[in-house]
């Protein structure tokens, strides 16, 4: 019987971490991003109050900079969206759709693909390389 | 994607793995930044390839010359690396930083996470 092969991402990225408790959505974007640049592919699964990061509420920028009120701040669901758009098939988004329910946070902008954490483990069997970012 | 090994200084030898360990606390965060900096000098004491990745507050950790577990590391063969962006966001320059260490981009990390049997650990 003809077996259906898997696809294989090069790297997870468990993010387990809320926007601006630190410096690792920057770091977890920058990797990403350095992995794509490399011809790579990564996966991103967001965990808990990273799964705030996409809704589609926010629209594609930030709030006026009155520092800087003619520049452009694009939100990060409009850099995730961008990320997903340019990296044609090799960068994904998953967001928990536990975490989600819990935190009234459903509404994710449509490139997100909703995952139940019982698929987590089958989503880290499908990557060479599994990290855990952001604390339990 | 095509796996590609990085040149580092390592003592490792056949048989052995290789780690590569990034860590994002800083080392007031408590006990368990220095812990998982001990861990790779076991690591790197074992005979594993290990390179050492500081990013975030993990780079704090490289100030200075007397950092005990950054003498360790680089003692055991360790290679340590330090994030060039996380450190210029602390406004550290490389001569503030330990001579065990290096400056690398994220390139380098995103590199050495794709080689083919490497296990990465981020703490």
């Amino acid at each position: 019987m003809a077996r259906m092969e898997r696809r294989m991402w090069d790297l997870l990225l468990i993010l387990t971490a809320a926007p601006h408790s630190g410096d690792v959505v920057t770091s977890a974007l920058r990797l990403s991003q350095a992995v794509l640049d490399r011809g790579g592919s990564v996966r991103v699964w967001a965990c808990g109050y990273a799964n705030m990061m996409t809704q589609d509420t926010f629209g594609d920028t930030k709030l006026p900079n009155t520092r800087d009120p003619e520049g452009h701040y694009p939100s990060p669901s409009a850099v995730v969206q961008r990320m997903i758009a340019d990296g044609e098939g090799r960068f994904g988004w998953i967001a928990c759709t536990a975490c989600s329910e819990e935190r009234g946070a459903v509404h994710h902008v449509p490139q997100v693909r909703h995952r139940s954490p019982l698929r987590l483990a089958s989503t880290v069997a499908g990557a060479r390389q599994t990290l855990y970012l952001g604390g339990a | 994607m095509e796996a590609q090994t990085a040149a580092a200084g390592t003592r490792a030898g056949a048989g052995a793995a290789s780690y590569f360990l990034l860590e994002s606390k800083g080392n007031w965060a408590g006990p368990t930044a220095g812990a998982f900096l001990m861990d790779a000098v076991a690591l790197a004491e074992a005979g594993h390839r290990v390179r050492v990745f500081l990013v975030e507050d993990g780079v704090l950790s490289a100030v200075g010359t007397d950092v005990p577990e950054i003498r360790r590391l680089a003692a055991a063969g360790a290679e340590i690396l330090v994030d060039d962006f996380s450190a210029a966001q602390r406004a550290l320059s490389a001569t503030t930083l330990s001579p065990h260490v290096r400056l690398a981009g994220m390139d380098v990390a995103a590199a050495a996470l794709t080689e083919d049997g490497c296990r990465g650990v981020w703490h």
